[in-house]
C-alpha cells in the first residue's frame, strides 16, 4: 500500500519543511505550559496559530480547536491540492477518510461547562451536538475534502491513529474502497492536561524519553494526514508493508509488566510484512518518558530483536499527541525512509543500561529500508506498522 | 459488491430488553417491563460490577450474550465498539470539576474517560488479547461500526463480536443528546460458512436513508430515543420478524443493506 501524500503539523513545526528543520536542529518544539485556564507547572507541544484559523460559515456546527488544527494541517505541503488530484482518479465515492482522535471537541465541552451555575444548560454557543462527539474530527475532514465513502473515527487512545492505517488497509482489500485518507488530530485541552497529571504521569520539565532522570511525558497537540493507495506507485512517497494490532488485557492505563501486548503488535507486524527482525533498519519508540513505559517497550523491543536496530522515540520534538501520536510518527518514519537519517532520541543524555547500545542518542544518516513504529494506548491497546521505501 | 456473513449470536440490553428472548417478545408485541431488573451477565463480578462505569455494564451483558449464543469463548474474537458519545456521566463529571477545581480530578475516572473503556474493560474482562478497537461515527456509529466489520470477515478466520452502544447524557448534555433509554446491542459475526447459523446475512454498499419495519410502538421510540437503537430493524431481520432488506444509513458516505442469504 503506497502513501502517496502526507502533511503534519506539531509542535516541532507546521508543515513538513518546518517539522523536517527541527529534526535536523535537534530542536524542542517543547514549550513552558501557556495553556489557558491551566496552571500546572509543565511543558507542553502546543501549535502556535490554531486559534487564529477561522473556519468558513458552512463549518460552524463543526467550530473547535480540534478542527481548527485539522484546519490548519490540511492546508500544509499542498495537501488539499493532492487530494484534488486523487480525487480526479478516484471517485470520490471510493475514498475513505479515517481519523483517530481522543480529544476531539472536549475543550468546547469543557468552556460550555465553564461558569455555568449547575443545573443549568449551556449557553446558545455552545449547543453544538456534532462538536460534542468524537466523531467531529473526522466528519469535518470528509467534510472538507470533499469525501463520500466510509467515514470512520478511531478513539483508541494513543494508538488511535496508528490504527486508521489497518482500517484503511481493510477498507480497501475488502473492495469498500480504492483510497483512503487517513489522519490524527488532537489539541490541547485541559481534560488531558489535568487527567495526566493526576495519574502523576507528567513530568515538570520537557519529557527525557528513555533517559535514566525521565519523570513522565510532556503532552503535545498535532494534526497529521496521509493519503494511502494500492496503486500509484508513481507518486509514492513511502509504503505501509505490515501492521499488528494487539491487546494487553491487563489494566486500562498501565501497561502489562512483561511487555507481552507490545511484543504481540511487533512480531504480527513483521509477520504479516513478511519481514525478519534483523531486517528492521530503525524503531519509532511509543517513548512516552514514564518510567515505566519506556522500561516495558525497550524489553519487548529486546525479546523481538535479539539484537536492536537503532530506535528512538520522537516525543521530546512534540510532545506526547496522544490520538495523533500514531500518524505523527508514521509521518516522521516516512521522512527516515525518504533521507536514509534518523533522528537522535532528543533529550535522552544518558540512556539506561539496558537500552544503552540500541537507543540513539545523535542522529544518524544510515541506509533506512524497513521502519517499525509503535503506539501503545490506554485500555491496553498496541499498534505496530511497518513501512518501507518507495 | 456482496459480503456474504453469518450471524451467530446476539445480545441485546436496554431497560425492558434485557436479552435477545425479551426482544423477540416484544417484536411479537409483549409490554416492555422497564422495572425489570438489568441482565448482568456472569463475566463481571459483583465487586466490579459496583465499581465499573454505566457503559462497561451495559456493553458486558449484550456482549457476553452474543458469545454464549455463538459458543464462542469471549476472549476469541476481534471485538469492534462502536458508540457515539461514549460515557456521557464520566465526561460530565470531568467537565465539572475542570470548571470548578481542575487539580480534584479523579485519576481513575479520567483514564476510564476515554472512548475505548468499554472495550478495553472487556479485554481486560475476558483476557481478550487480540485486536480490539473503539470507533465513533456520531450518530451513524451503527453503520460505522457494521462496516469495519464486513471489511474484516473476509480477511479473517476469527470470528468478529460488533458492540453498538449509547447510554444518556447527565447534567447540561441532555439538551444535546436526550435518549432516556440506553441501549446496546451485541452481533457475533463469521465468515459464511456452511454450519448452521441464527441468519445468513448478505451485505453491499446502498445510498439509502434507514429502512422502517413495522414494530410495536414501544420499540418504534426507542429507534427515536437513541441512535443505537437504529439496529433495531436489522435485529428485526435477524429473528425473522422481517423478511424485507433492512438498510442502515449514513450522513456520510455509504450505508449498508442486508438482506437474508437464500442457499
Amino acid at each position: 500500500m503506497h502513501i502517496t501524500a502526507m502533511t503534519l503539523s506539531c509542535a516541532a513545526g507546521v508543515g513538513l519543511p518546518a517539522v523536517r528543520a527541527a529534526l535536523h536542529a535537534a530542536r524542542t518544539g517543547l514549550r513552558v505550559n501557556d495553556f489557558p485556564h491551566c496552571d500546572l507547572e509543565t511543558w507542553i507541544g502546543r501549535v502556535d496559530g490554531i486559534e487564529e484559523i477561522c473556519l468558513d460559515q458552512q463549518f460552524t456546527g463543526w467550530s473547535c480547536r480540534n478542527n481548527q488544527l485539522a484546519m490548519l494541517g490540511l492546508e500544509q505541503d499542498q495537501f488539499m491540492a493532492s487530494v484534488s488530484s486523487l480525487k480526479q482518479r478516484v471517485d470520490p465515492t471510493r475514498i475513505a477518510c479515517i481519523i483517530g482522535t481522543t480529544t476531539a471537541g472536549i475543550s468546547n465541552t469543557e468552556a460550555a461547562y465553564r461558569g455555568l451555575p449547575r443545573g443549568q444548560g449551556f449557553q446558545a454557543e455552545h449547543l453544538q451536538p456534532r462538536v460534542h462527539s468524537q466523531h467531529v474530527s473526522a466528519s469535518f475532514v470528509a467534510e472538507v475534502l470533499g469525501l463520500d465513502g466510509p467515514v470512520l473515527t478511531v478513539s483508541t487512545a494513543c494508538s488511535s491513529s496508528a490504527k486508521v492505517f489497518a482500517n484503511a488497509v481493510r477498507l480497501i482489500n475488502s473492495g469498500w474502497v480504492d483510497a483512503a485518507i487517513v489522519g490524527g488530530v488532537d489539541s490541547l485541552c485541559l481534560s488531558v492536561l489535568y487527567g495526566f497529571h493526576s495519574l502523576e504521569l507528567i513530568s515538570n520539565h520537557p519529557c527525557q524519553p528513555f533517559d535514566l532522570n525521565r519523570s513522565g511525558l510532556s503532552l503535545g497537540e498535532a494534526a497529521g494526514f496521509a493519503i494511502l493507495e494500492r496503486h500509484n506507485s508513481a507518486n509514492s512517497q513511502g509504503r505501509l508493508l505490515g501492521f499488528g494490532e494487539s491487546s494487553d488485557a491487563h489494566h486500562m492505563a498501565s501497561p502489562h509488566p512483561d511487555g507481552s501486548g507490545a511484543r504481540a503488535a511487533m512480531q504480527q507486524a513483521l509477520d504479516s510484512a513478511q519481514l525478519q527482525p534483523e531486517q528492521i533498519s530503525y524503531i519509532n519508540c511509543h517513548g512516552t518518558a514514564t518510567p515505566l513505559n519506556d522500561r516495558i517497550e525497550a524489553a519487548a523491543i529486546k525479546q523481538v530483536f535479539p539484537k536492536p536496530p537503532p530506535a528512538a522515540s520522537t516525543k521530546a520534538f512534540t510532545g506526547h499527541t496522544l490520538g495523533a501520536a500514531g500518524i505523527t510518527e508514521s509521518i516522521l518514519s516516512l521522512l527516515s525512509l525518504q533521507e536514509q537519517w534518523v533522528p537522535a532520541s532528543l533529550n535522552c543524555q544518558a540512556p539506561e543500561a539496558e537500552w544503552a547500545d540500541f537507543i540513539l542518542t545523535a542522529a544518524q544518516h544510515m541506509p533506512v529500508n524497513y521502519v517499525l513504529n509503535n503506539a501503545f494506548g490506554f485500555g491496553g491497546s498496541n499498534t505496530s506498522l511497518l513501512f518501507g521505501r518507495a | 459488491m456482496n459480503i456474504d456473513v453469518d450471524v451467530l449470536g446476539v445480545g441485546v440490553c436496554a431497560p425492558g430488553l434485557a436479552d435477545w428472548n425479551s426482544l423477540m417478545a416484544a417484536f411479537s408485541g409483549a409490554e416492555l417491563d422497564t422495572d425489570q431488573a438489568a441482565n448482568h451477565g456472569t463475566l463481571l463480578s459483583a465487586r466490579d460490577r459496583r465499581r465499573a462505569p454505566s457503559t462497561v455494564k451495559l456493553t458486558f451483558s449484550a456482549a457476553e450474550q452474543a458469545c454464549v449464543m455463538a459458543g464462542i469463548a469471549p476472549d476469541e474474537p476481534i471485538a469492534i465498539f462502536s458508540t457515539s458519545m461514549g460515557d456521557m456521566a464520566i465526561s460530565d463529571y470531568m467537565c465539572q470539576v475542570l470548571a470548578e477545581s481542575p487539580q480534584q480530578l479523579s485519576p481513575t475516572r479520567f483514564h476510564n474517560s476515554v472512548h475505548n473503556a468499554a472495550s478495553g474493560y472487556w479485554s481486560i474482562g475476558v483476557g481478550a488479547k487480540g485486536d480490539i478497537t473503539a470507533l465513533c461515527g456520531g450518530v451513524d456509529s451503527a453503520t460505522v461500526g457494521l462496516i469495519d466489520a464486513l471489511s474484516r470477515i473476509g480477511g479473517t478466520t476469527k470470528p468478529v463480536l460488533v458492540v453498538i452502544y449509547d447510554d444518556i447524557a447527565v447534567g447540561p448534555m441532555r439538551e444535546l443528546f436526550p435518549a432516556n433509554y440506553p441501549f446496546c446491542a451485541a452481533l457475533l459475526l463469521s465468515r459464511p460458512t456452511t454450519a448452521a447459523a441464527l441468519m445468513k446475512l448478505r451485505a453491499s454498499p446502498v445510498r439509502r436513508q434507514d429502512s422502517t419495519v413495522a414494530m410495536p410502538p414501544a420499540l418504534a421510540q426507542r429507534i427515536e430515543d437513541n441512535p443505537a437503537a437504529r439496529l433495531l430493524p436489522l435485529l428485526a431481520l435477524i429473528g425473522g420478524h422481517t423478511d424485507a432488506p433492512i438498510t442502515l444509513g449514513a450522513e456520510q458516505g455509504p450505508g449498508i443493506e442486508f438482506r437474508r442469504r437464500m442457499l
